[in-house]
């Protein structure tokens, strides 16, 4: 149920869309707020996001798989060489998902209970075992490659989330890739293990509406 | 706020400055929040962009080499707009060197531009990985590319501009190229990472329009540069191949007109010389072959002599020919034998349209008799020749015109096929130079016509 307070630091309005995503960043100091029972309460503060020239921004509309979704929440994750945002959707059904937005890619991922993963690589990672990148996986009867596994920084957020992304939050984070585009991320923190997984696409085929103008650069035909 | 006021927010600029460490320049970072390493336009040393504060990572202090595509610069390829964000200069063991710019646009990503010297190449990192279909193929879909380089080392020997990695001058990938014609497929290698690019061969014009290059050297070809002659010699034999048919069909069809008995006359059995003259014979095409040919029925161990002479009427421009018919038999120890033919054939080249007369001069010649041992009845025969009066020998003429030669029919097929065959060799050459500087034997055309110089290269 959709539930609009005011953010106990500043006083502005924020509005939590879905019990599952109790998680928000406040529009306008970034302090991270946290429904529950009791009601909202303040738990730390974002940082600012860093200006950066993703096409993607919170407000965003699109479609993909016969649903429509609306981007409501990002995290930007950052490793010693670089940085990605993390874009969370929320889809018509109510349900959400990440879309992945890295070095001029995106992957759209759902999260999926780890439990439900048989595959003893990932199980023995998910324990605390380190990943070997390059090594093959098989899940769901599908070869995965391990393609990258270290350490990641959660540095800031914005908008509606489904965890309280405190800054300086570090997980362990693996990534996996399919012959034909599918891919999956496996994140360990010192708590649990989180998975996710789903397919690479082209901004095209998310046929997105309300992408992010920047001065000199002309929207793409399909977004106009 | 009101949700109207959110649409109309104005467009987020696109480009950061920042100010260099080393020299304190002004760097533009045209990807912010992409970008991990800049390299300082001013000073050429590189940047860690990864956190607000910028860093120093390498220092140099030398001026940015000039470009063929100045960095900020933009152009439009297939459709959408990229600006030049970063260069690359690396090169392979064996001393082959090449160009990468890095290209960017917010909301198609990134895309590689890479050049030889020669063409350039739209490359795009793939989604995919391709699989192997044998050995030497890999296929990506449905489309089968042929191995061209094996793994080797490639090296960064300049940098300048902006990155989505941790640049360095001097980093080295293992990478190996499998072609086909009009694209390549790339893999590149490092201790992390497998990672694959399709590049698409670009038009010079089409670069020329979108960013201004000169056109490059175009000998020898690229690996993945599609052969001229390779598209219009498959049609080609195909048009060869039709023409072939009809030509068989029209041959058969129209080639030939029925012979006509112009006359049957009888030979002088005493071996007098006679004159017959018959006419007209009329010829219709322009220029036509006309054939003669004689038969002698009961011509038996002696010969008849024909000189034709073909008069036109009009001009009386004269062709002549010689024919000849003769024919012995016998019987001996293996059995009866015979030798020779009783017909004769002959014909005139090219005659032209016109009424004809055809005056044959013949003669015949024989034994007036012969005796011959028949061992089938173990007598001696009397064989009394033509001197008998049911021997009276008699030559049949006929004649036909206007069929045409067997020779301009091959005439015919050498100029359709004189074409091809250039194309087809033209093809063979480009397609030896192209494969010349692969790591793998040739394929194709080039690998019929290897050498054993090649093979022991």
């Amino acid at each position: 149920m959709s539930l609009s307070v005011n953010c106990p630091n500043c006083g502005a309005e924020v509005v939590f869309r879905s019990a599952a995503l109790p998680a928000r960043v406040c529009d306008y100091c970034h302090s991270l707020l946290s429904r529950s029972d009791t009601g909202v309460m303040v738990v730390g503060k974002s940082s600012p996001l860093p200006f950066d020239v993703s096409p993607v921004q919170i407000g965003m509309r699109g479609r993909i798989e016969d649903q429509p979704f609306e981007v409501i929440g990002r995290v930007r994750w950052a490793w010693t060489d670089g940085a990605w945002n993390e874009w969370l959707l929320l889809f018509g059904d109510g349900s959400h998902g990440w879309l992945g937005d890295a070095m001029g890619q995106f992957m759209l991922m759902r999260e999926r209970p780890f439990s439900q993963v048989q595959t003893r690589t990932l199980k023995d990672i998910g324990k605390g075992k380190e990943a070997v990148p390059g090594a093959e996986i098989t899940l769901d009867a599908r070869k995965l490659t391990i393609v990258d596994a270290r350490d990641v920084l959660c540095i800031a957020a914005e908008g509606e989330l489904p965890f309280t992304p405190t800054p300086g939050w570090r997980v362990y984070s693996v990534d996996l890739r399919g012959p034909k585009g599918e891919c999956a991320s496996l994140q360990r923190d010192t708590l649990a293990t989180s998975f996710y997984q789903g397919h690479y696409v082209t901004l095209a085929e998310l046929a997105p509406t309300g992408l992010r103008a920047f001065e000199g650069w002309t929207l793409p035909a399909y977004a106009a | 706020m009101p949700p109207e006021t959110e649409l109309q927010l104005p467009a987020a600029p696109a480009v950061k400055a920042l100010a260099c460490p080393a020299c304190g320049g002004s760097v533009a970072l045209r990807a912010a929040g992409y970008s991990v390493s800049v390299v300082c336009q001013y000073c050429s040393s590189i940047l860690d962009v990864t956190d607000p504060q910028v860093k120093l990572i390498t220092e140099y202090r030398q001026a940015a080499e000039a470009l063929e595509i100045q960095l900020g610069s933009r152009g439009t390829l297939r459709g959408i707009e990229w600006e030049a964000i970063g260069y690359l200069q690396r090169s392979a063991a064996d001393g082959g060197a090449w160009d990468e710019y890095l290209l960017f646009n917010p909301y198609h990503g990134y895309r590689w531009l890479i050049t030889d010297g020669r063409g350039w190449s739209l490359g795009e990192q793939l989604t995919v990985s391709p699989s192997y279909s044998d050995y030497e193929t890999m296929m990506l879909g449905d489309r089968a590319y042929t191995r061209f380089y094996e793994d080797s080392s490639a090296r960064v020997n300049y940098v300048l501009g902006e990155f989505y990695w941790r640049v360095a001058v001097g980093e080295e990938v293992v990478g190996a190229d499998w072609v086909r014609p009009g694209s390549m497929l790339s893999r590149e290698k490092n201790a992390h990472e497998v990672s694959w690019t399709r590049s698409i061969l670009l038009d010079h014009k089409e670069m020329a329009e979108a960013f201004g290059v000169q056109k490059g050297a175009s000998w020898p070809p690229m690996p993945h540069q599609p052969s001229p002659n390779a598209a219009w010699l498959g049609t080609g034999f195909k048009i060869f191949a039709g023409m072939f048919l009809l030509l068989t069909v029209l041959i058969l069809a129209f080639g030939g007109t029925s012979w006509v008995t112009a006359g049957r006359f009888p030979i002088a059995p005493d071996g007098t010389e006679r004159t017959v003259t018959l006419g007209p014979i009329h010829l219709g095409h322009l220029y036509q072959r006309v054939e003669i040919r004689a038969d002698v029925p009961r011509l038996e161990n002696g010969w008849v002599d024909l000189d034709y002479t073909l008069v036109d009427r009009k001009t009386q421009q004269v062709y002549e020919a010689y024919g000849a018919a003769e024919r012995y038999s016998g019987s001996d120890s293996d059995g009866p034998w015979t030798e020779g033919s009783r017909r004769s054939s002959i014909s005139v080249a090219s005659v032209p349209a016109g009424d004809y007369d055809l005056v044959v001069d013949y003669k015949g010649n024989r034994w007036n008799s012969s005796t011959t041992w028949d061992y089938a009845r173990g007598m001696s025969v009397e064989d009394p020749g033509w001197l008998n009066q049911d021997n009276q020998p008699e030559v049949v003429v006929e004649v036909r015109g206007g069929a045409l030669f067997a020779s301009s029919f091959f005439i015919a097929l050498l100029l359709l096929g004189l074409p091809l065959l250039i194309g087809l060799i033209r093809h063979i050459q480009f397609d030896k130079a192209r494969q010349a500087e692969s790591d793998f034997a040739p394929t194709g055309f080039a690998a019929l016509t290897q050498s054993s110089e090649d093979d022991e290269e």
